[in-house]
């Protein structure tokens, strides 16, 4: 009986890792260590599952551990399927630990130092300074200062605005962007720091042209990158980032605990940097790069968080609507694309994926064909990547009434990346030179029965089994074949 | 995340305390309490707006003579705000904002000397009246309201109870209640009417843990937890002439109010109503004799 194995390697797809992903591939010496600021605790509690939430809170205030079967209890039976996953995050992420009972039962209690810092995320220190003195006292020892963002200070001169704010965190964004995209207005703005060419190669979204002198140059990831929508890409570029920070001699801990805390701060607001040590100063001047952060003069002392930065702990997918950037792009039932810009990088973007037609001053049009939407695909984007992309930058006049794009166009784009995907992989074993159609027909139905079975055919007695399955199928074969033969 | 969740995305929570609970029979003897169920209630607040990041609060209180919009103010002074002891900011704000204003109602108050039943049901009206400005604003946004009281035998509010249940009930708002007093039926009923909980606790001391159990769960996610099972409801109607429960009474046919005494004209609609007892005695068919 021949066996064979069918294997193909998939196309690499970008994954833009939600942060429990990022937190769960964390040791855990350093998520305890996270766990010692409030806004990390918050940032992490924003991100378990709903009935994980409650959970949380209920034992928030419980000092005891608790048998593992009352908490059980307090979801109803016909959910257990999601009690197992809540039990699984809240171990996995170590929000909560295991401790025995007397009488050989295991309780369940929170994490101390999560549990502590969630309660002053939620009450402030004041009144937990009394109740707990002691531990708080080991904290700020911990710390040497307690450094909360904004000690005391007077108010800026010259105070910036949101919209300002919002123009230069999206300007300094574009300029990341642009210089992937390599167009032209990039030169004109100054481009990216080395620092962050070295970050964008770590991430294997560009790479080294070993012939061209080493200049840098778009990969397929990188393509898949540019579509993303802004906080996605920030969220993906600060986990790339934060690969990189040990091998910079920054503490990755007190990075993220930065960062957590930038992201639950005030838009148009200012703090202070006092009291910063100077790895968090050389972090602070990276984000400032990126338009993370705006400060008027390298050692102003204080800097305003930007839209980018608060969006950061919001995970991806549930952020609003970028106000500052209204949509300009126009899509019609004739695969026509209008699109009301007059930036270059959005051109370029729009270029990815349609054959451009005609480029006016402040109007680009291109025309979307099997052709365009197919090279793009071949680069690597998918169908959901283009159709986001175009849903995301939607002129308002689309907007106005659902579905926002024509559905056709979404169906044909659809249709296009299905054409290339007629054939689906599925990893498996082959049987057949079966020796009488009754045997072919035995072995057939026994994996059909375990559901196992991918494809046979009768004609020529060949069954195919998945992997998984193929041991249980050969047992089986192996069993029933002796009984026949005996 | 699955799409359920995508829907749920913002959930707004109106939270009506009623300020005049300290006079409360049940709390009376122990006057540190009343200051507890304050801190109780910012903290549940903090839990709830710590759930998500899109989650709305709002805050009403009532007296016996007024009621007072809380939170979120009109105008947010955020100038002197700073972080303190690494309390989340806008939790920082909330807190000092509750606390400020409480403090004012209450110095208010101190002066007059009304004994009666706390506005209630106007602090519940003026909840409903911002939760539909929020839905306006914002599309699929889920909105409940929870009621922390000590007084609900409020009967003379009997007609203003009720419009106000049934249209939390068509604007498809649940209606909680946490009642730290004597059992209240009325607002039994309105959180029967609009699918809310109702919950007495048997301790006021752990108000917070009650109000973290029974009453943050989102009504989605409230099947999945276990929670205590539905009290059983007396849907006994006060009548309109005397604010008391009537078991048995007499239902005007126009306009349908209930009196506990029979009056020729309705007191509500003026309707004439004919003498009962004395039913028309129908006339007596002269029959042809049988030839």
């Amino acid at each position: 009986m021949d066996e064979l194995v069918k294997k193909t390697p998939k196309d690499k797809k970008i994954n833009c890792k939600n942060l429990h992903d990022y937190l769960k591939t964390l040791t855990p010496d350093v998520l305890d260590r996270l766990y010692n600021h409030p806004a990390t605790c918050l940032a992490v509690f924003r991100e378990l599952p709903d009935i994980a939430k409650h959970y949380v809170l209920r034992l928030l205030f419980v000092e005891q551990s608790l048998p593992q079967e009352v908490v059980a209890s307090w979801v109803s039976q016909a959910y257990s399927k999601e009690l197992l996953e809540v039990v699984g995050v809240l171990s996995e992420l170590r929000v909560w630990q295991e401790t025995s009972l007397t009488g050989g039962l295991v309780g369940r209690i929170l994490n101390p130092t999560f549990k502590k810092n969630m309660k002053i995320a939620m009450n402030g220190g004041q009144d937990l300074k009394k109740m707990f003195s002691i531990c708080y006292k080991a904290i700020l020892m911990f710390r040497g200062k307690p450094w909360s963002l904004s000690a005391q200070m007077e108010a800026d001169a010259k105070p910036r605005d949101i919209p300002f704010l919002d123009k230069y965190a999206s300007e300094r964004w574009e300029c990341v962007l642009h210089y992937m995209v390599g167009s032209q207005q990039q030169q004109q703005e100054g481009g990216i720091s080395a620092d962050a060419v070295r970050i964008l190669l770590h991430a294997g979204l560009m790479k080294r042209d070993e012939e061209d002198g080493g200049s840098t140059c778009i990969t397929k990831e990188g393509f898949q990158f540019l579509l993303l929508d802004t906080p996605a890409q920030v969220w993906y570029f600060l986990l790339q980032y934060l690969d990189t920070v040990e091998s910079r001699g920054m503490d990755l801990v007190s990075c993220l605990a930065f960062l957590f805390q930038l992201s639950f701060s005030t838009l148009g607001k200012d703090y202070s940097t006092e009291g910063m040590s100077e790895s968090l100063l050389v972090f602070l001047q990276h984000l400032r790069e990126f338009g993370l952060v705006y400060q008027r003069k390298r050692k102003a002392g204080r800097f305003y968080p930007t839209r980018l930065a608060l969006d950061i702990a919001s995970g991806k997918g549930n952020v609003a609507r970028n106000s500052s950037h209204p949509g300009f792009i126009v899509v019609e039932t004739n695969y026509r694309v209008y699109a009301y810009t007059e930036n270059n990088l959005q051109v370029a973007l729009l270029g990815i994926f349609t054959e451009l037609l005609l480029r006016l001053p402040n109007l680009a049009v291109g025309v979307l064909t099997r052709d365009s939407v197919r090279q793009a695909l071949r680069s690597g984007i998918t169908a959901k990547q283009i159709i986001d992309f175009l849903r995301q930058h939607a002129h308002p006049e689309m907007l106005k009434e659902p579905p926002t794009l024509p559905l056709t166009i979404v169906d044909q784009i659809q249709l296009w990346e299905n054409e290339r995907e007629r054939f689906t992989d599925s990893e498996g074993v082959l049987y057949n030179q079966f020796l009488s159609q009754s045997d072919y027909a035995v072995l057939r139905d026994h994996a059909k029965t375990l559901d196992v079975l991918i494809w046979s055919n009768d004609q020529r007695r060949t069954v195919v089994v998945t992997k998984e399955g193929h041991e249980e199928v050969r047992k089986f074969w192996k069993r029933f074949s002796k009984g026949s033969n005996m | 995340m699955d799409t359920s969740e995508d829907l749920t995305e913002s959930s707004l929570l109106v939270v009506v305390l009623d300020v005049g609970l300290s006079r409360a029979t049940t709390l009376r003897n122990d006057p540190a309490l009343a200051g507890q169920v304050l801190e109780a209630v910012i903290a549940f607040s903090n839990a709830h707006m710590m759930m998500r990041l899109k989650n709305l609060l709002a805050l009403v209180a009532c007296d016996t003579e007024t009621t007072e919009w809380i939170y979120p103010e009109s105008k947010a002074d955020m100038s002197d705000l700073r972080q303190q002891d690494g309390q989340h900011e806008l939790f920082n704000e909330l807190e000092r904002t509750v606390r400020r204003k409480i403090a004012q109602l209450l110095k208010r108050s101190a002066g007059s000397n009304s004994k009666g039943e706390s506005m209630l049901s106007g602090a519940l009206g003026r909840a409903l009246c911002y939760v539909h400005r929020m839905q306006q604003e914002e599309r699929q946004l889920n909105a409940r309201v929870l009621v922390v009281t000590a007084n609900g035998q409020s009967v003379s509010q009997y007609m203003n109870f009720m419009n106000v249940f049934f249209t939390a009930q068509k604007q498809n708002v649940l209606i909680d209640v946490c009642c730290l007093g004597p059992e209240s039926s009325l607002l039994q009923q309105g959180c029967d009417i609009t699918g809310g909980q109702y919950f007495r606790p048997p301790q006021p001391q752990g108000l917070l843990q009650y109000l973290l159990w029974v009453f943050l769960p989102e009504p989605l996610l409230r099947n999945k937890l276990a929670l205590p099972p539905r009290v059983k409801v007396d849907y006994r109607a006060a009548c309109f002439c005397h604010r008391e429960l009537v078991d048995i009474g007499f239902v005007c046919s126009v306009c349908l109010s209930i009196v506990c005494k029979f009056s020729p004209i309705c007191t509500t609609c003026h309707t004439l109503f004919k003498t009962p007892g004395t039913l028309p005695i129908k006339p007596k068919r002269k029959k042809a004799k049988l030839v």
